[in-house]
């Protein structure tokens, strides 16, 4: 059901558009990597702040609350320019093994924030007031960087892997005609047919 | 004139193969590290450049938040560049004759004289500058060039050819 999600978004008139167009991709790739720059040097800087390893005569306050709205600006930026490129080639996406890795990592980023939400980044200003960065706000900032980054490399790894969608796409014929040919049960009556179902394959 | 010798080179021991290009591995690696690297030194630019612009963090200087940060582009810089040269290293030709390559090395030239010039100057007194905003607009537009051409290296295969 899922595939045959990502084939339909693929066949839309907007993302076949897209996906013919030969300027359009790279520069939405740009715009992606733009908003990476921008907005992941913040998120970057963020951790490390809550780390205690830079701006450290700032408030983490400050900075938590100051970045909080052009970091999500970024991430819509982001977020839109990558959509864009999955739905350009949804179905290539869909058996990509890094994409499914970053998918997972997304799901795992958002549940770090959901958790350390209340206590790290909802209420910064009591981070300020303890004689020492509490080890959860060390903990969530370490995740933070850790999963950001590996979300950037898998973004890069997506490029390197190409689903041999013709063979893909040959093999599920084949299935589909083994099981029809078996429901008329010739499939088990005649050798020759399992031999022609092998070598298709 | 003397007597002539030839000298015959030993091409195939001399050129010897970039140990770069024997692993599949090592490309994709190295563009993990550039990206990290240039997340770290355009991101805490684009911090000193939106407070210039009023956004972000607008609550310090920008001369206070680029003693904080200079360290980390200066570091970026240094890793985006190493990372960049061996990238470079994989097939010198290719790029050599790539335009958007020529392009993306023009507006990181360019980008790193404003940055260690005009863009230093404007950002060293506590009393923000009157063309502040200008000069945050032109560092982040050359930045973002570097970017631009960065990625439409892989989409241009015949060299300089542009048709």
């Amino acid at each position: 059901m899922l595939l045959t999600f990502v084939q339909w978004i693929q066949l839309t008139d907007f993302f076949t558009a897209l996906r013919g167009s030969a300027y359009v991709y790279p520069i939405v790739l740009s715009l992606h990597m733009v908003g990476l720059a921008l907005f992941g040097g913040m998120i970057l800087m963020t951790d490390l702040r809550l780390l205690g390893v830079t701006m450290r005569q700032r408030p983490i306050a400050d900075v938590v609350n100051q970045l909080r709205v052009p970091k999500r600006w970024g991430l819509l930026l982001t977020a839109t320019c990558g959509f864009l490129m999955f739905g350009s080639k949804a179905e290539e996406y869909y058996y990509n093994a890094f994409f499914r890795t970053k998918l997972i990592l997304f799901a795992v980023v958002i549940v770090t924030e959901l958790v350390f939400y209340r206590s790290v980044y909802g209420n910064p200003a009591a981070l300020d007031q303890a004689p020492q960065v509490p080890g959860n706000a060390k903990l969530a900032a370490a995740l933070s960087l850790l999963l950001w980054t590996s979300i950037a490399c898998c973004g890069r790894g997506i490029g390197y892997i190409e689903p041999p969608l013709d063979k893909i796409h040959a093999q599920i014929h084949v299935r589909h005609d083994a099981t029809a040919v078996a429901a008329r049960g010739l499939y088990i009556q005649k050798g020759q047919d399992h031999q022609d179902v092998a070598s298709a394959n | 004139m003397g007597e002539r010798t030839t000298v015959k080179y030993p091409y195939p021991k001399v050129l010897i193969t970039n140990p770069l290009n024997s692993s599949a591995l090592a490309f994709p690696v190295l563009e993990c590290i550039h990206i990290v690297g240039f997340a770290f030194s355009i991101g805490t630019v684009a911090i000193v450049d939106f407070s210039l612009l009023g956004i972000g963090m607008s609550r310090q200087t920008p001369a206070q938040l680029a003693r904080d940060t200079w360290l980390w582009t200066l570091g970026g810089l240094v890793v985006m560049l190493f990372s960049g040269l061996l990238l470079f290293s994989s097939d010198p030709d290719m790029y050599y004759l790539n335009w958007p390559f020529l392009i993306k090395m023009f507006f990181f030239v360019s980008a790193v004289i404003f940055h260690y010039t005009i863009h230093r100057k404007a950002v060293s007194s506590d009393t923000p500058p009157p063309n502040g905003k200008l000069i945050a607009g032109v560092s982040l537009f050359l930045w973002c060039g570097v970017i631009f051409g960065g990625i439409f290296i892989g989409f241009v295969y015949p060299g300089l050819s542009l048709g």
